[in-house]
This record gives C-alpha cells, structure tokens and sequence, in this order.
C-alpha cells in the first residue's frame, strides 16, 4: 500500500487542476429553459433534479441568461413567480469555455462566488456544451488521484518481484549469450536483448539500466581481451545476477584491473573508443555485489548480483 | 528543447532522423566507457565513433540523438542500425568542441533580459 504525504497530496491535486480540463469535469446533461419558462417551471425542475441554478438559452443553444435559486425566492417574495423569466433573469452569465484548465474555473468559482458554471463550445461562443460545479471538479479529482495510486501501487507490486513461475521458466531454459572475441560489431547486442527482456517483465527503468551496463562491459571485456566466452543472466525472486564467463587467457592482477584507467587494450582497440579502462570499475558502480576469479590457466568468471529496484 | 531546433541552431546535417524527440542533456565522449558512465539519461550525443557500437551505447543510456563530427564517414549498416533501434543521428563538419559550444548555449546558456 502506497502512502502518500498530506503535501504529496496537495502537489498532485495542484498538478491535476492544470492538467484537466473542463471538459473532463463537466456535466454533460444540461437542463436548460427558454426565457420563455416561467419561475413556477424552473422551481419545479429544481426541485425535481435537486439543482440550485439553470441556464436560459436561444434556440440555437446559446446561453443569454442564468436564473438561480436567489432569483426564484424573489420572483416569490415580489409575487411575479408564474411570470416568464425573460424580464428578471440574469443576463450577465459568466461562463467557461470546455479547453480551459479546471484551475481556470476554479478561479472563477471562487472570484464570482456561483455554484454553476455554463460550458462554452469555446472562447468565441456562446454556445452550450455542459455544466460546471464545484463537485464536478471534486469528484474528477478524486477519481483521477484514485486511479494514480492504484497504477503506483500496481506498479511497485510488478516491479519489486520477480513471479515464481518466471524464475522457473528461466532456470528451465537460462539466459545464455556466446560472445566471440574481437566481434566488436556485434558487442552491445547482449545488453541490447536483456534491456529488452527487463523491459518487458516491467523491472523499473534504472534497475534496467544497471543490468544492461554490466552486460555491456562484460561483453565488451570478453571480446576485446579474451578468447571468448558467454554471458548468463539468471532471475532471483529480488536479485538480477550476470556471470560473465571467458576462456582466458585470465587477469593477471586483479587489483590493478580494477583500478579505473587501467588498461591493456591495444592502441587499435582504443582508437575504436573501447578499452577506456573503465570497464570493471563501471562493473562495479553498477553491482550490488561483485565477485570476479580468474586464473591464468582457466580463464576469467565475474558474477555481478543487482538488487531489482535497489 | 526540441532536437530540430538543435539540428537548426548547429546546422547539422540529418542522417536518420526518426522522430522530433525533447532533448534536455548533452555528453559528449569518444570512450564507450566514460558515456556509458557519465552520460545523462535521454540526451544528445557528441562523438567521432561512428560504428555500431555507438548505437548498443546509446540504447542503453537512452540517448535520443547522435551527433557525429569532424565528418567522419558513417556506413550504411550503421544507418540501418539506427533506424532499426529508432536512434536519430546527425553529421556535421565541425569538430565536437564547436558543436558542444553551440548545444550549451541553447541547452545550458542562460539569457538575461533586461
């Protein structure tokens, strides 16, 4: 369960209100009069849909009036309730055209102090799309922060594990990339095919990004300075682990390898933009865990442990 | 920033250019090594490494563009590859330092008005 601060909240509230916009809020089942109705009608109507303001438009769907509960109390208090609104109504509508941000119309709640806001086609009309209120806007917030939380929550349920099933299939059928020696066009393809694997089961973007640097370094060592050799990839239920495997001919001091800088790649490599000298030391910025055995008989053999989401 | 307000201010000369991607970093490295380290995520790329490798590095760190200078010859496999991969790349005949000079002014320079 994702817990989100009270400040968190109102950040992604604040992001939201510019996000959205009327349209997505808005009401689109008006109920409207012709300033032809009388008061008595419009009681009725608000009555019956339990509305506190209805817009008066034209034939042509345009809003030319607003008449609110307020309205409706005086026409009672002033004895002309069965007279047509046409004489009384508010003829100075404020409204808001649909592509406008919610934070626009927010502020107009709060400046005009209405309950409703007619919803323009656009800026340049009149003409009637929905309705607005308060709790229009409300109910879409809580919706839209609702539906993040549960992608968020969805998300780090797929992301921090790895399913049981799928670390059996791949111990069934392992991971496994043969790299050639000195096959620089092809190095960078294993990084490449496990980026996208990762990518696939939905492992977070820098817990990717870390596996698919061992593999491209690893790759790259064993064809600059091996005879070959392959690379693995194995799933744990929370770890990722690489084992890069040469034929030799081994490191002779692994201290020194490790030392960023460090290099014995020919000048001919180098001039390819390889053999930088910082193949092991991003290794080992990338790994949680790095363990490397090589012998001048047997060859090299680095496991490289990336704790998912770590 | 957008990579064809980049391409306009350097007066690159496109190559493979896929998609008008948002570019908000740059690097520039001819060791595979020290970009795939140092390299921010999704930026522009400056280098003379024209070979496919170029692209395995830039897949991995999420560069959005290349751009290769000292017009330096870039195979066709090269272009297929980027294509392929979906990485837009770009040639110029000036060196990296003039290209950077002009891509830290548009994505680090700040102007003051007034």
């Amino acid at each position: 369960m994702t817990i989100l601060h009270s400040r968190q909240k109102l950040t992604l509230a604040n992001e939201l209100i510019y996000e959205l916009k009327v349209k997505d809020a808005m009401t689109r089942e008006v109920i409207y009069f012709s300033e032809d109705a009388t008061f008595r009608e419009i009681q009725m109507a608000m009555k019956n849909n339990r509305i506190s303001g209805v817009p008066i438009l034209d034939e042509k769907r345009n809003v030319i009036g607003m008449v609110s509960i307020d309205n409706v109390i005086t026409a009672l208090d002033h004895d002309y309730v069965n007279e047509k609104v046409r004489e009384y109504m508010t003829r100075d509508v404020i409204t808001i055209p649909q592509n406008f941000s919610l934070v626009s119309a927010i502020k107009k709640f709060e400046k005009y102090k209405f309950g409703r806001l007619p919803v323009t086609e656009n800026s340049h009309s009149k003409r009637i799309v929905g309705i607005l209120t308060m709790g229009d806007i409300l109910n879409l917030l809580l919706l839209s922060i609702q539906t993040i939380a549960e992608k968020v929550e969805e998300k780090e349920d797929r992301n921090s594990q790895i399913s049981e099933q799928l670390i059996e299939k791949t111990q069934e059928k392992p991971l496994r990339f043969e790299v050639k020696k000195a096959d620089f066009d092809n190095a960078g393809r294993v990084a490449s095919i496990i980026r996208t694997y990762l990518q696939r089961l939905n492992i977070d973007q820098k817990t990717t990004r870390r596996v698919a640097i061992v593999c491209y370094e690893a790759e790259m060592n064993i064809s600059i300075h091996s005879l070959g050799g392959y690379i693995s990839v194995t799933l744990e239920q929370n770890n990722i682990i690489i084992t890069a495997v040469d034929y030799g001919p081994g490191i002779p001091d692994i201290d020194e390898a490790m030392k960023p800088g460090f290099t014995t790649a020919s000048e001919q490599i180098r001039a390819l933009g390889f053999g930088a000298g910082m193949g092991l030391p991003n290794i080992k910025k990338c790994a949680d865990q790095l363990e490397l055995e090589s012998s001048m008989e047997t060859g090299t053999i680095l496991k490289a442990v990336i704790r998912i989401g770590g | 920033m957008k990579l064809s307000q980049i391409v306009d201010h350097c007066s690159l000369k496109e190559v493979v250019f896929l998609s008008d991607e948002d570019i908000k970093n740059g690097y520039c490295g001819d060791l595979m090594s020290d970009v795939i380290a140092h390299a921010d995520n999704e930026s522009i790329w400056v280098t003379v490494q024209a070979h496919k490798n170029s692209i395995a590095v830039a897949l991995i760190k999420d560069i959005k563009a290349i751009i290769f200078t000292n017009d330096v010859e870039i195979s066709q496999e090269l272009k297929e590859k980027a294509k392929e991969e979906k990485i837009n790349l770009f040639k110029s005949e000036k060196n990296s330092f003039q290209i950077c000079g002009l891509l830290y002014q548009l994505l680090e320079g700040k102007y003051y008005q007034d």
